[in-house]
């Protein structure tokens, strides 16, 4: 079986949030809509992008971009009424069926890595009057949960993620975590890592390289 | 089962004692009052339609909710309201369920307050949807698995097996349903009572998610929250419809549920007690949902509640205290009293984010209040309602109030004499 996976170096990352922005404009996100966010490590007490730790000796800048884990135990899927969101069993990427979601936003509360799922608010609007990004993204729709698709128009075929394609730290592997020769799985075996709340068990197809 | 075959009977006929007085207000009662409510709750709930559809159209950007507070005030009333619904049904199904001595002739008065409450829950989910077109598809692409599934099912059955039940009642009064068949369904719609309120609290509670939430306590906390608010509104109607005339509360009745009302809050209490321990005893994070609480953003209605269970506890176990006024009063605190448990259950689950310790940009989307930033959106309450959902909300409850008044108007709810 194929289990696609990521592994993000975070000792490569240096904060740019050029993925972000790959990922806005592949996706043709609207406004104010952000489905991979660059959050900073820092304790949460400063604004984002800021310093971590204390002055002089302790000061710290490190970042975590954030997006949908992908989980393998995905407690989005299981408490959605209608079935519009689930893991795809092929690729074990967790999708969102726009057409299905009634908007009921269960999934929101459900995923416990708030703020990776995001609902249109309101009529999807653009700050430019022609689409941009992949011809295959399906059509953004107001009142209705969207999030990361891992690039699912891309990685089906055989090609990467958006966010991946910009990294100007190659900070970012994608790959086939069930193929123990995969670069993916290379790097878990090899490195340090963590993964984000892990003792929720939701079993994240996101590794962060520390 | 001699004793039990004429519960019906015994119960129905508890308050005709004094079936002169009653008859010779029914025939002043029941006029212009009464239609002026009915007039005021479709006014108002025609105005909620049209703020639901201007919610719609205009988009739920509306509204204060956001991705970090993605429920809001219609979530928390629709708790509130799952919760009102048990009152009535159980007080009326638990004297017949058991073959009890029940509290007179309020039965099918209080069973109608159920069919209201549970009218404005649906509401309420109904109006909190994005999608509220495609509510079809709960039918075509059910999936089974889900908690808010489970209690679509539960709520559903609830509705419908409230409405039978009173036309069970009604229809035993004039002989036609068997005291054993009004007993059947009495058991049947306890058992669903019980399931809604702990599926309603498990859509929270089997949530790993949020750490407040996620506690096997959850569940039988609601049966208990549910009672008392319940209780609470049921001693309130009745206490108004005996003034206003419609039927007759016995002293004996009225103090009945008033200890039943002290009871149930003081179990509520108890588990409350529980959960905090629980939670703040290890000192590790779950202290902090305790902070929250008790001196934190949430404290007024922590405070609010606490006493306000208290008051009406003391108010309930004291014989001196039990005079009209003050058993009105504590029913109402009462239900004050839920009603903040359910704000701090839904704006405390996200009042603590989970990824606290990384600072993010903010934007119009992500969290209510986000124009100073994150840190500060978290200040104070995360989320406060916006006018529109006040007004939404409003047309709910009128709704329901609707429903009640039409029940007292065009059915047989009366004590027969």
């Amino acid at each position: 079986m194929t289990h696609y996976g990521m592994v993000i170096d975070t000792k490569k990352c240096v904060g740019c949030h050029v993925c972000a922005m790959a990922c806005k404009l592949e996706n043709n996100l609207p406004n104010d809509v952000w489905w991979n966010r660059i959050l900073t490590d820092n304790g949460g007490e400063m604004g984002f992008d800021m310093v971590g730790g204390s002055y002089p000796d302790n000061l710290k800048l490190s970042f975590l971009p954030t997006s949908c884990q992908h989980c393998e135990n995905p407690a989005c899927a299981k408490v959605c009424p209608v079935g519009a969101t689930y893991r795809d069993p092929d690729t074990g990427v967790v999708r969102q069926d726009y057409d299905k979601c009634i908007g009921c936003r269960m999934c929101m509360s459900a995923c416990p890595y708030t703020g990776v799922r995001s609902f249109n608010w309101e009529d999807p609007q653009y700050h430019m009057d022609y689409a941009t990004g992949g011809k295959d993204v399906p059509e953004h729709q107001k009142h209705v949960v969207e999030k990361c698709t891992f690039c699912y128009h891309r990685t089906s075929q055989g090609v990467e993620p958006a966010c991946m394609h910009l990294c100007i730290g190659r900070a970012r592997f994608w790959g086939d975590l069930d193929d123990p020769d995969s670069e993916v799985s290379q790097l878990i075996a090899s490195r340090s890592y963590k993964q984000l709340l892990e003792d929720r068990g939701t079993k994240p197809s996101v590794y962060y390289l520390v | 089962m001699t004793d039990t075959s004429n519960v019906a009977v015994l119960d129905d006929n508890f308050a005709a004692t004094v079936p002169e007085a009653a008859g010779a207000k029914a025939a002043a009662w029941g006029g212009k009052g009464l239609n002026a409510g009915i007039a005021v709750a479709g006014v108002l709930t025609v105005a909620g339609l049209a703020l639901w559809a201007m919610q719609l159209t205009g988009g739920m950007a509306q509204t204060a909710m956001r991705n970090l507070d993605s429920w809001g005030l219609y979530i928390t009333m629709f708790m509130f309201f799952v919760g009102l619904s048990a009152g009535g049904l159980i007080i009326s199904s638990v004297p017949k369920a058991l073959g009890i001595k029940g509290f007179g002739g309020i039965s099918k008065v209080a069973v109608m307050s159920s069919i209201a409450a549970t009218v404005a829950a649906i509401g309420f989910v109904v109006v909190d949807l994005g999608q509220p077109l495609r509510v079809w598809e709960l039918f075509a692409y059910s999936n089974l698995g889900s908690p808010l599934m489970w209690d679509i099912i539960v709520l559903a059955t609830y509705l419908i097996l409230s409405c039978a039940y009173l036309w069970a009642q009604v229809r035993a009064e004039a002989g036609r349903v068997s005291s054993t068949a009004l007993r059947v369904i009495s058991v049947v719609a306890l058992v669903c009572a019980v399931l809604v309120h702990s599926v309603t609290a498990w859509i929270f509670g089997l949530q790993q998610s949020h750490e407040m939430w996620h506690t096997a306590l959850l569940a039988p906390w609601f049966v208990s929250s549910a009672l008392v608010c319940g209780t609470g509104l049921v001693t309130l109607v009745c206490m108004a419809l005996s003034r206003a005339g419609y039927l007759e509360l016995s002293r004996e009745s009225l103090v009945k549920l008033v200890k039943l009302l002290g009871a149930f809050v003081v179990v509520d209490l108890y588990f409350f007690g529980c959960d905090l321990l629980t939670e703040a005893f290890p000192g590790a994070s779950g202290a902090e949902v305790v902070a929250m609480l008790v001196s934190g953003p949430l404290a007024p209605f922590f405070w609010v509640e606490v006493v306000g269970c208290a008051a009406a506890a003391v108010i309930c176990f004291t014989p001196s205290l039990r005079r009209p006024g003050l058993i009105a009063l504590a029913s109402a605190l009462a239900i004050l009293a839920i009603l903040c448990k359910r704000v701090q259950i839904l704006v405390g689950g996200f009042q603590i984010a989970n990824l606290a310790d990384y600072a993010a940009a903010s934007g119009p989307m992500t969290v209510t209040n986000w124009e100073s930033g994150l840190a500060a959106a978290y200040q104070g309450m995360v989320y406060w309602p916006a006018p529109i959902e006040w007004g939404v909300a409003l047309g709910v409850v009128a709704l329901a109030v609707l429903v009640f008044l039409l029940g007292l108007k065009f059915l047989p709810l009366r004590p027969q004499d």
